[in-house]
């Protein structure tokens, strides 16, 4: 490597070490006690450094925080949505690409229009229709939304679109019914787009904050997104800023260590969405 | 055999069948996940309302309660979106210029034939507090206090500007005397006269509000909207000469004000009955700036003496029923139960009994604000008031903090306002 | 291989493809083209959330009432110079659209968007009240406004951002992985903890840039509540965010590109920033492209940042369309305007998503 990449190492430094103070500095405030963050953050090091330090905060939010229970619900929310998603995505899209039926020019513009809809076009007129079943406050409400939006079918019809025929044409001379060709076939070599559409709904689940705001009304069905929101607007009234900066990171922590565990196989999915896409 | 078993196990169920009702609560105040049980303990509004509740779910046999903590700016938009949705909370706090809107299109249920069943006694409760939670003849929820704005004062400021006399702090009693002390507060200590949250919540239309009153006026009357007068006028431009001169910062929130307050670096802080408790224990502490606190009155500027002030109460929603509502409403009495603890906090209690009792004029810095319950003036009642207020604070908010042209801002908040009524 | 057939029925073609169509097709038309139907329906009513949750019949059929009390007014005119900023440029735009496209510079379909997007700056900007006329509603053309300039600061923040970040981090050594890594670790929070840590970050009592600008005895800024800077603050907090996606797809796109290029503009001396400006810029395209309508798409619906934040505040400088319909729907109780707002922001996003696959199907050729 030449001197110039060496120089291009120590001038990101500055940016990335930019990039990252505003985590640091929530973990920071997340240990040090909220009387001495009442009065001043910036103990030591403008508060980047947690000296006062304490563990309180923590210890409070698991005794009796609901923190950890709007995790959870998160957790419960992003995993089925994603399952769900998978599971119409892989289905509608394979057959979209690969199958032929009457219509299906028709049914397949009538798919991908729905692309064209954001979420904040439905969600008044979604509201009423769960009110009108009594359906909010729940996990289907919070869940079943979002895998009407077609995106993951398109993104699996690319997909499906670009494997080569001879595959199914083998199965099919060997009389193979076309759901088993899905199953044991497509479905195995649809692996690197699944996790590309798994990893996009997994976060945007995790990050949803319109939808939950207006379905959930029950504490127990607050996602982190909400529950966070709920704490932070007054911190006049909340337990102390050290505390609700432990949420924060609580929050972050599972999904940053996820993401760090399975950065390779997101940076590959984001790649290989991105240039089927 | 079998027979006997699954009757014995129906019977069983029917007869435990009648165990905890699950009662969900709502309310803002802010959240205090420590609060325990003991009410006499508590500190702050968050705290001693959570330790009621808490108290109350465990004292009372076979009521569970959940609560739902919200914070105050989005807690109307929560509970009108849980009604829509049909789900609201058994059992939730309110305002008092929040009634016409629920009462009115029936949310709320009338309780006043089942007051005394589930022990509450209306006629213990002040006359103005029964007027409180009354629409259209009937009762639609159990009063908890009256809150009011007041004057927090730090005296060891205001002594070292030689504004204090008898141990009492001396307020202006016009708008050129408030510029004046204000100016003697800056050069004594060069720290600001007053602070006060004009940047988030609706503290700040409180304020001009109350000044209206001050001098007569009112924000609508009946149909037709009076905004854009000259008493309006007065009373902004009596807080714009404050922040024009630099005697006050109106960019602070709700926190950084207080903040500002306990730190020592503001003489007066313009805010409500319910941090009395809180200040008190702030001021006890050697590290925070504030230790000698006083709670004044809010001085009459003009012709005659307002206040701000509004009231809590607790209602349960109309389509309440049977067990659960009698389990509601003994949360409902548990709370009225110990208004005396509620009272703790700063906030004006609403039963004869307490307001009579010795322990309530124990309580520190009451007797420096007596005069706040006959100064007390409730906002006009209207359906939309709480859109009315919205218009208002953002058209104030611009005033003084985009410097939009008094005159115009109050044309365009009459114009909207009028709007509103027009509906 | 026979036998295994015939036991059990099997499934036509179509009737396969409708087994498998079935789950998504339900769901879809459940939960998507119902909804967006019944929202048409339900902003052609006055409609009060609270009421008609009380009583279906509340509600009242009053047409297009509801989209002229939003978009229209009173004696509103058009006037060519009423907005002069604006409509200039609209007008420079025109004409540039149709220069370059006859100087064979852009597309086709680059010349059409610019050229639409242009009369559009010209005309819109024209409306306005005239004698003794006002818009119905106050704060609606200004709330668009607002979302249209957070849009056009947060977008060219991104992208350029993403693209130079790109650039320089593509390269598969150790140093470099960690550096995306730490510059990707900000997208994957979720809104409200961004909008946590920055709320408290730009607090001027608490804020660590408050800190900072003290401890070098400066007087700190009030962000969120002073109108110069909120819009600054929101902008800032998003474009820290938005960061992540932007920079892996421009990582990819840069992936794409032969290093065969590289290597023979080397040859020329061309390294560097040259090489940069030459040969990865115009191979760039399709992908900058397609970053910058999925920005727009993404920043148009902000919500999280303006609404726990700056409250759309200070005097509504922040206050941004989803917002402003959320507000009007669960605040003020009107469903039909909501709704209505709701069909103006489908218009807008909808034509940006066409955009967007026009775009993408122009370069498959």
């Amino acid at each position: 490597m030449n001197r110039g990449y060496y120089w291009l190492i120590i001038g990101l430094a500055i940016p990335a070490f930019l990039w990252l103070v505003p985590t640091l500095w929530m973990v920071s405030l997340s240990f040090q006690p909220n009387e001495v963050l009442a009065r001043t953050t910036s103990t030591t090091l403008f508060g980047l450094i947690p000296i006062p330090f304490t563990a309180d905060n923590y210890a409070a939010l698991f005794s009796f925080g609901q923190t950890p229970m709007w995790f959870l619900n998160s957790l419960i929310v992003a995993v089925g949505m994603t399952l769900g998603v998978l599971a119409v995505s892989t289905t509608a899209g394979y057959a979209l690409a690969r199958l032929d039926f009457p219509f299906k020019n028709a049914i397949t513009v009538i798919c991908l229009i729905g692309l064209m809809v954001p979420e904040q076009a439905v969600f008044i007129p979604l509201y009423t229709m769960f009110a009108d079943f009594g359906w909010h406050n729940s996990y289907h409400a919070l869940i079943l939304p979002r895998m009407a939006v077609p995106i993951g079918v398109f993104l699996m019809m690319q997909f499906f679109k670009a494997i080569p025929q001879d595959i199914e044409e083998a199965a099919r001379l060997d009389g193979v019914t076309w759901l088993q060709i899905f199953w044991y076939v497509m479905l195995p070599l649809a692996r690197p787009a699944m996790m590309t559409l798994a990893i996009l709904t997994f976060l945007y689940a995790w990050n949803d904050y319109l939808w939950p705001l207006v379905s959930a009304q029950r504490q127990e069905f607050f996602t982190i997104t909400l529950g966070l929101a709920s704490i932070q607007s007054n911190f006049a009234q909340s337990e102390g800023l050290g505390r609700v900066m432990a949420s924060g990171v609580i929050a972050s922590l599972p999904v940053v260590v996820m993401f760090l565990i399975f950065q390779r196989y997101v940076v590959q999915a984001m790649t290989v969405g991105g240039s089927k896409g | 055999m079998k027979h006997l078993i699954i009757g014995a196990a129906v019977a069983a169920t029917v007869v435990t069948g009648a165990s905890a009702q699950e009662i969900t609560l709502g309310r803002f105040f802010g959240a205090c996940e420590d609060a325990g049980t003991d009410t006499k303990a508590s500190v702050g509004e968050a705290c001693i309302i959570q330790s009621i509740i808490n108290a109350a779910d465990a004292e009372l046999d076979g009521i569970s309660i959940t609560t739902l903590p919200t914070d105050w700016g989005n807690y109307y938009d929560q509970i009108k979106a849980s009604y829509a949705g049909g789900t609201p909370p058994d059992v939730h706090v309110m305002h008092r210029h929040r009634i016409p809107e629920f009462a009115g299109l029936g949310a709320l249920a009338e309780i006043s034939g089942e007051l005394a069943a589930a022990g509450i006694d209306p006629n213990d409760w002040s006359e103005n507090a029964l007027a409180a939670v009354s629409y259209d003849g009937g009762i639609y929820g159990v009063p908890m206090d009256f809150h009011a704005n007041l004057w927090h004062v730090n005296m060891d400021l205001m002594e070292q500007a030689g504004l204090v006399a008898d141990g009492k702090p001396v307020l202006p009693t016009s708008p050129a005397e408030l510029l004046e002390h204000a100016q003697m507060v800056k050069d004594a200590t060069g720290q600001d006269y007053l602070a006060a949250d004009f940047a988030q919540f609706p503290i700040g239309v409180r304020l001009v509000l109350a000044l209206m009153w001050q001098q007569n006026a009112n924000i609508f009357d009946e149909d037709t909207a009076t905004i854009n007068n000259e008493a309006a006028t007065n009373a902004v431009t009596t807080m714009t000469q404050l922040f024009d001169a630099g005697h006050a910062n109106p960019q602070l929130n709700y926190a950084d004000s207080q903040q500002a307050f306990l730190n020592g670096e503001a003489a007066i802080l313009v805010n409500g009955t319910w941090v009395v408790d809180f200040y008190t224990a702030e001021a006890a502490k050697a590290e925070v700036g504030l230790n000698n606190y006083y709670v004044a009155d809010f001085p009459t500027l003009f012709d005659t003496g307002a206040t701000w002030a509004d009231s809590h109460m607790w209602a349960i929603p109309a389509s309440l029923e049977g067990d659960k509502r009698a389990a509601a409403l003994n949360v409902l009495a548990f709370i009225n139960d110990h208004n005396i603890d509620w009272a703790r906090t700063g906030h004006m209690a609403v039963r004869n009994s307490v307001l009579e009792s010795a322990e309530y004029a124990a309580l520190p810095h009451r007797d420096e604000y007596t005069g706040t319950a006959a100064i007390a003036r409730d906002t006009p009642p209207s359906e939309r008031y709480g859109a009315i207020q919205d218009v208002l604070n953002r058209e104030l908010q611009a005033i003084w903090l985009t410097g939009k042209d008094v005159g115009v801002a109050l044309a365009d908040a009459e114009a909207e306002v009028q709007d509103l009524l027009d509906r | 291989m026979a036998a295994r057939g015939a036991s059990r029925r099997r499934l036509t073609q179509s009737q396969a493809a409708f087994v498998l169509l079935l789950p998504f097709l339900a769901t879809y038309a459940l939960f998507l083209v119902y909804p967006f139907f019944r929202g048409i329906w339900i902003s052609l009513h006055d409609w009060n959330l609270l009421a008609v949750a009380f009583n279906p019949d509340a509600k009242e059929y009053v047409g297009l009432r509801n989209y002229e009390r939003v978009m229209w007014g009173r004696n509103i005119t058009w006037g060519a110079l009423a907005s002069p900023a604006l409509q200039i440029i609209g007008v420079i735009g025109i004409a540039a659209s149709i220069f370059l496209r006859r100087m064979g510079r852009v597309s086709k379909v680059t010349a059409i968007a610019l050229g639409v997007a242009s009369v559009l700056l010209f005309v819109l900007p024209g409306f306005h009240p005239g004698e003794g006329g006002r818009w119905y509603d106050r704060r609606f053309w200004p709330t668009v406004g607002n979302t249209l300039v957070f849009v056009a600061w947060t977008v060219p923040g991104v992208t350029i951002a993403a693209l130079l970040l790109a650039a320089a981090l593509n390269r598969e050594t150790k140093a470099m992985t960690v550096y995306r890594t730490l510059f990707f670790l900000s997208q994957i929070l979720s809104v409200t903890v961004v909008t946590l840590i920055w709320q408290i970050m730009f607090s001027p009592r608490q804020g660590l840039i408050a800190n900072i600008t003290e401890t070098f005895g400066g007087s700190p800024i009030v962000w969120l509540t002073d109108e110069r800077f909120a819009m600054a603050a929101i902008v800032i907090t998003t474009i820290w965010w938005s960061l992540g996606i932007a920079m892996i797809l421009f990582l990819a796109g840069l992936q794409d590109i032969s290093k065969d290029l590289y290597e023979a503009a080397a040859l020329d001396n061309a390294t560097g920033p040259k090489a940069f400006w030459y040969i990865t810029l115009p191979n760039l395209k399709r992908t900058i492209t397609l970053v910058i309508v999925l920005q727009v798409i993404l920043q148009f619906q902000v919500f999280g940042q303006a609404h726990l934040m700056t409250l759309g505040g200070p005097n509504d400088t922040t206050q941004v369309l989803v917002r402003y319909i959320y507000q009007t729907a669960f605040r003020d109780s009107e469903l039909g305007r909501a709704s209505a707002m709701a069909m103006f922001l489908f218009v807008i996003m909808g034509a940006f998503s066409i955009l967007q696959f026009v775009v993408g199907r122009e370069d498959v050729k």
